[in-house]
């Protein structure tokens, strides 16, 4: 019973439906020249062994292990917040990418972030507007090709 | 291995997500797991004067319109906000028409400040 409440809390889900292949949105989430346009300018590549993320000012903001590489289906790694000083000593989370193709040319994708237990300042920190900023800025850069404004 | 519920919304309906939000009851329901996500039905309905089932049909038309993802965990069937869908009405409805009021402002000012210069 305890051990579900503390993974029900340590867990966020987020869901969005997308028009485009799912390789379309493989390489939107996998290389950095597409990240840089909706993931707060951060440039992220994830290859089989690691993912890797770079903010606009060249610091290191995310190296951590891929567990999952999948495409273009799954990917999952690890997730440390090294873009804020207060939040990159917490231990390492878990990010999962799952594409799922829908009728009409969508696909459905789920990101589950979890194994926040350690990260609670993170766990803050991504919930709210920074997942769904993320998300709806990925639609709207591989939907319409604009980055989203502001 | 995750197992995600069977219910999957329909794409880009923003007529479920208005229809969705315009319960006081739903709405009570997404600002409990706003303030604490990942809960179980039995947890859902003990603040509401409702039946079980009552509860179960206002977490289906949540579900249905995306707001809501389930997943289980062991024997437990535990509920998740999905707020995307919310920020992408946001985006479509409210910042198209704050924008503009906003860009209105900024237009009178520059005029403003030019004719006084």
């Amino acid at each position: 019973m305890t051990t579900t409440t503390q993974a029900a809390q340590t867990t966020q889900v987020y869901q969005v439906f997308i028009k485009a292949s799912p390789e379309a949105i493989w390489e939107a989430i996998t290389t950095p020249e597409f990240t840089r346009r909706y993931f707060y300018e951060a440039r992220i590549e994830a290859t089989p062994e690691r993912y890797r993320s770079v903010g606009p000012d060249g610091s290191d903001w995310g190296d951590d292990p891929t567990f999952e590489y999948d495409p273009p289906r799954r990917l999952v790694h690890g997730w440390r917040s090294l873009y804020d000083p207060e939040l990159a000593d917490e231990a390492m989370s878990r990010v999962t990418w799952e594409i799922e193709p829908q009728e009409g040319g969508y696909c459905l994708l789920t990101v589950t972030h979890d194994q926040l237990e350690g990260a609670p300042k993170t766990a803050e920190s991504v919930s709210g507007r920074g997942w769904m900023m993320v998300l709806s800025g990925l639609k709207t850069l591989l939907e319409t090709g604009e980055p989203l404004a502001g | 291995m995750t197992i995600w519920s069977h219910i999957v919304p329909r794409v880009d309906d923003d007529d479920r997500v208005f229809k969705a939000l315009a319960d006081p009851t739903r709405r009570h329901l997404l600002d409990r797991l706003f303030r604490r996500d990942g809960r179980t039905l039995t947890d859902l309905e003990s603040e509401l004067d409702m039946t079980r089932f009552g509860v179960m049909k206002h977490l289906r038309v949540l579900e249905e319109a995306g707001l809501v993802v389930t997943r289980r965990s062991g024997r437990e069937k535990l509920h998740f906000l999905n707020p995307v869908p919310i920020r992408l009405i946001h985006d479509r409805w409210i910042d198209k028409y704050t924008e503009r009021r906003a860009s209105a402002l900024a237009d009178l000012k520059t005029t403003l400040e030019e004719e006084s210069s």
